[in-house]
C-alpha cells in the first residue's frame, strides 16, 4: 500500500510522543514499546490487527530492554514505528519485518546519542536561571528547548523513512528475489532468542533456571496460554517463597 | 514570638511528584543526567519553603547537580529530600552536604532495585501477556498492557514518593537492607523466568528442512527426530546458547551479528 504524507506525519508524531514527557512519563512505558507502536501504526494505516501482530513480534527483540544510566542498545521505538510502517507499506511477512527492524533500531541509537549530548546545553541555561532565583526559568529550561530539539530529531528521520522507505524495501526485495526473503524469515525467527535471553539474564539469579524450563514445558506439552502460565507462575512464586522462608527458619 | 513553622501541603508534594513523573527525562543528558528534572520537581517545594531570592537561588543550585536513578522506585529520594528541605527551612541544622549525600547515597542502590523491578521484571511480564494476545491480532493485547503498566508504574511512583516524605531517610535505608525487597525481587524473578520460558517456546522459530536417506527410508530430521525428542527443541537450544554467550560477557550487538551470520549462512546451505 502507498503511505500518504499525512499518515507518515502522524506516525512520526507518535514516534516523537513515545520519547516525549507529555503522557505523564507514560510514553516510555507504553508508546515506546513496539507492541504499542506497531498497533498505533496499524491503526493509522487502516490495519490494526496486522500492526499489533508485527509490533508484538518486533517487541520480542526488545523484551529485555533496559535503559540504564542513559545507555541504550538500540531504539525499540524507532524499530517499532518505522519497522511496522515498512512492513505494512511493502507487504512483507512478520518475521522479515523483525529482521528489517533490527538495523532501524540500531540507527535509532544515533537519535538518542544526539539528544543526550545536545541536552547538556540547556542544563547550563538552567544554571543561569538558578543564579537569578528564577524557578519558572528552570522549569522552562527543562521543558521547552529540549522538547523542540527532540521533536526535530525524532520527527524528521521517522517521517522520511516512513514516507520513502516502503517503496525502497519493496524494490530491494523484488530485485533480490525469494531467496533473500527466506533468509530474512530465518533470521527474524532466531532474533527473539536474543531479547528473551537478555531479559532472562537481567532477572536470572541462578535459582530461576528451573522455572524457565517449567514455563517452556507448560507451553509445549500442555499448550497453556502465556496468561495462564503467568497465573501458574504467581502461584509457584508464592509456594517457593513460603518453602524458602521455612528453610531459613529451621536452619537458624 | 517564634516564627510560624513552614509546612509543605499535600498539594505541594503532589505537584512535585507530578512534575517529576512528567519531566524527569525531559532534558536527559550525558553531563548531569536527571539533574534538571530533579531541580524542576523541587520547584513547588522551594516556592512554598523559601522567600528570599538568595534562598531560592541556593536551593535551585543545590538540586541542579548530577542525579540519576530509576524514576518510579527512586522517587522515594524526592520524598525524603522534600522532608529535609522542610526541616532546613525551619532552621534545623541540615547542610547542603547532608541533602546531597542522601541523594547520591540512595540513587545508585535504588536505580539497581528499581531497574530490576520495573524495566527488568514487571514490564517484560506485562509485555509478554500483551504480546501473547496480540500475536493473533487481538487488540486487547496492547490495551491490557497499557492499563496494567500505567497502574503499576504510577502506583509505585506515587507510593514511593509519599513513603519517602513520611518515613524519612533512616527508615528507607533500613527497609532497603531488610528482606522484603530481596523477597520481592526473587518472587518477581520466578514469575518472569516462567513467562520467558513460555515465550521461548511460542516465539522463537527455528526448524530444519534436512532429510537423511537411509536405504529406502527417508528421515525428516525435524519431524522424525527433533520433534520426537521435544517440540521446539531447536528454539530452546538457541535461546540457551545466546544466554550462555551473554553470561560469557559477549556484547548483545556482537551476538546479534552472530545470529544474522548463522541465519544467512544456514539458509544458503539449506540447513534452515
Amino acid at each position: 500500500m502507498q503511505i500518504t504524507v499525512f499518515q507518515a506525519a502522524l506516525i512520526a508524531l507518535f514516534y516523537y510522543l513515545a520519547q516525549s514527557p507529555w503522557l505523564m512519563g507514560m510514553g516510555y512505558w507504553t508508546l515506546y514499546r513496539p507492541l504499542i507502536g506497531g498497533t498505533v501504526v496499524g491503526i493509522i494505516l487502516g490495519n490494526p490487527a496486522q500492526g499489533a501482530i508485527i509490533g508484538a513480534t518486533i517487541n520480542l527483540l526488545y523484551l529485555g530492554f533496559i535503559s540504564a544510566g542513559g545507555s541504550l542498545p538500540g531504539d525499540p521505538a524507532l524499530a517499532g514505528y518505522v519497522g511496522t510502517a515498512l512492513a505494512i507499506g511493502s507487504g512483507i511477512d512478520v518475521n522479515a519485518a523483525l529482521a528489517l527492524a533490527v538495523p532501524i533500531g540500531l540507527l535509532g541509537s544515533l537519535i538518542w546519542f544526539g539528544r543526550m549530548t545536545l541536552d547538556a546545553i540547556f542544563v547550563h541555561w538552567a544554571d543561569r536561571y538558578a543564579e537569578e532565583g528564577n524557578t519558572s526559568g528552570v522549569a522552562f529550561a527543562n521543558i521547552v528547548p529540549p522538547q523542540i530539539l527532540l521533536f526535530v530529531i525524532c520527527f524528521v528521520p521517522a517521517f522520511i523513512a516512513t514516507l520513502y522507505g516502503p517503496s525502497a524495501v519493496k524494490g530491494a526485495i523484488d530485485f533480490l528475489g525469494a531467496k533473500v526473503f527466506h533468509i530474512l524469515m530465518v533470521v527474524g525467527g532466531m532474533l527473539p532468542a536474543l531479547g528473551i535471553a537478555m531479559n532472562f539474564r537481567a532477572i536470572g539469579r541462578g535459582q530461576t533456571l528451573p522455572f524457565f524450563f517449567l514455563g517452556f514445558l507448560l507451553f509445549v506439552y500442555l499448550k497453556i496460554s502465556v496468561i495462564g502460565i503467568a497465573a501458574f507462575a504467581v502461584v509457584f512464586a508464592f509456594v517457593y517463597m513460603q518453602l524458602h522462608k521455612g528453610g531459613v527458619k529451621s536452619g537458624a | 514570638m517564634a516564627p510560624e513553622r513552614k509546612k509543605l501541603t499535600y498539594w505541594d508534594l503532589l505537584k512535585s511528584w507530578v512534575l517529576w513523573t512528567f519531566f524527569s527525562h525531559s532534558c536527559y543528558n550525558y553531563e548531569r543526567l536527571q539533574a534538571l528534572g530533579f531541580a524542576h520537581s523541587m520547584v513547588p517545594i522551594i516556592r512554598r519553603l523559601y522567600t528570599t531570592k538568595e534562598q531560592i537561588s541556593a536551593a535551585l543550585k543545590r538540586h541542579l547537580v548530577f542525579f540519576n536513578t530509576e524514576p518510579n522506585v527512586g522517587d522515594v529520594i524526592h520524598g525524603i529530600t522534600a522532608a529535609m528541605e522542610e526541616e532546613r527551612a525551619n532552621d534545623q541544622p541540615i547542610t547542603d552536604e547532608a541533602i546531597n549525600s542522601v541523594k547520591t547515597g540512595l540513587m545508585g542502590p535504588l536505580a539497581g532495585i528499581g531497574d530490576t523491578l520495573t524495566q527488568g521484571t514487571v514490564t517484560p511480564i506485562l509485555l509478554a501477556l500483551g504480546i501473547g494476545l496480540a500475536k493473533d491480532g487481538n487488540l486487547f493485547g496492547p490495551l491490557v498492557y497499557i492499563l496494567l503498566e500505567a497502574a503499576v508504574i504510577w502506583g509505585v511512583g506515587y507510593f514511593m514518593f509519599f513513603q519517602g516524605y513520611k518515613m524519612g531517610r533512616t527508615a528507607v535505608e533500613r527497609l532497603l537492607e531488610g528482606g522484603l525487597v530481596k523477597d520481592l525481587i526473587t518472587g518477581a524473578g520466578i514469575v518472569g523466568a516462567t513467562v520467558i520460558g513460555a515465550l521461548t517456546a511460542s516465539f522463537v522459530n527455528l526448524t530444519t528442512p534436512i532429510t537423511i536417506t537411509v536405504g529406502q527410508q527417508v528421515v525428516k530430521l525435524q519431524a522424525d527426530f527433533f520433534d520426537k525428542i521435544m517440540p521446539q527443541l531447536l528454539p530452546l537450544g538457541l535461546t540457551l546458547g545466546v544466554w550462555w554467550l551473554l553470561s560469557k560477557r559477549k556484547s548483545p550487538i556482537a551476538i546479534m551479528g552472530y545470529l544474522v551470520l548463522v541465519g544467512v549462512v544456514g539458509s544458503l546451505l539449506k540447513v534452515f
